[in-house]
């Protein structure tokens, strides 16, 4: 029995489904070593993770933690000639992103472990009676 | 470096057609907002101000109209889930409606779903203040006609109603269950699929 590919498009939604859920956690932990503005956020997440970010989904969202009372924000005057508005992480927001961290790494860890048969180069055919899904010696 | 006239006229025809479309939030948060995307423009293009990436830049923004239902969507969804508030999701999808057909296809069915569950809903009241004038009235003319009927009139009814009495509780749930259907749809539509779409080749995340 052959496990069956999943169709390449809903494996794209899938995949965009997973990032949607994880923006605001990456969000948070961007701003967890101090305030940064908009478009600092913005290149931190494109250059420190897999993401890649819709420029126009990152201010509304960083409305919503404000509104949320996980960030705070302030205008702050620039060398650049105009203010840029800087946000920080709240207590409740390093509360916040602590706990979505650390159920993040639970989360990793135990699909990593269910996901192990499957990372192999060459995956062999399944044979009949073999379980896949399973990290269990015997 | 400063931008070209062209390039200026771009940015700020961006931002008066943002501010025009945020315009019925609090005009302090209007302000916030479209100062933000100013200096997010005006940083992005500070070392290229070429026409060409100034254009770059307002298109990774997505159309003003899409920005500005970004923020309306979010701040009407938390809205509507604080407050259980059917009129703040239908002002919502109102919105989205007025930018796409989807959004246009959700209000006509919530609209629909709105109607239907508020006139059985009224219907079960109605048979239970005036029990002679309201509820189904079906009428049996042996060898002539029959007909059927679900309402109130001013009169009694001249035929049967099959259900009585049955016909409060029946309404009743029946109405409040598709008046609570349709809230939990326009929600639901609005978290999933309000937000504008992006082309697949950026294979973005979308909040």
């Amino acid at each position: 029995m052959n496990i069956p590919a999943l169709p390449s498009d809903g494996a794209e939604k899938w995949e965009v489904q997973l990032r949607k859920g994880s923006l605001e956690l990456a969000i948070l932990a961007a701003l967890w070593e101090g305030p940064l503005y908009g478009l600092e956020i913005l290149r931190n997440l494109q250059s420190g993770s897999d993401l890649v970010v819709v420029e126009g989904t990152v201010y509304p969202l960083l409305t919503r933690l404000r509104s949320l009372g996980l960030v705070s924000s302030e205008w702050v005057e620039s060398d650049s000639g105009h203010p840029r508005k800087y946000y920080r992480l709240t207590d409740a927001g390093r509360g916040r992103v602590l706990a979505m961290a650390r159920i993040w790494a639970r989360f990793s860890r135990s699909m990593s472990s269910l996901l192990a048969p499957l990372s192999q180069e060459n995956p062999r055919q399944q044979q009949p009676g073999r379980q896949p899904l399973t990290t269990e010696k015997p | 470096m400063n931008l070209t006239a062209e390039s200026q006229k771009s940015v700020d025809a961006y931002l008066a057609t943002l501010r025009k479309r945020l315009s019925d939030l609090k005009d302090d948060d209007v302000r916030d907002i479209v100062e933000e995307i100013r200096a997010h423009i005006l940083d992005k293009t500070s070392a290229d101000p070429s026409p060409a990436w100034v254009d770059a830049t307002l298109a990774a923004l997505g159309s003003p109209q899409q920005l500005a239902l970004r923020y309306h969507t979010d701040e009407l969804i938390q809205r509507a889930q604080r407050n259980h508030s059917p009129e703040l999701v239908m002002r919502s999808i109102l919105r989205w409606a007025s930018l796409s057909l989807g959004g246009m296809a959700v209000f006509m069915l919530s609209g629909i779903g709105y109607c239907l569950g508020g006139v059985i809903f009224v219907m079960g009241l109605l048979k239970a203040f005036f029990p002679k004038q309201a509820g189904l009235n079906i009428d049996y003319n042996p060898g002539h006609s029959l007909s059927a009927g679900f309402g109130a009139g001013s009169g009694p009814h001249t035929g049967h109603d099959p259900l009585g009495l049955w016909l409060i509780p029946i309404c009743l749930l029946l109405g409040g269950g598709i008046l609570f259907v349709t809230f939990r749809f326009g929600l639901w539509t609005l978290r999933w699929f309000a937000r504008p779409r992006r082309a697949p080749a950026l294979a973005a995340v979308d909040e």
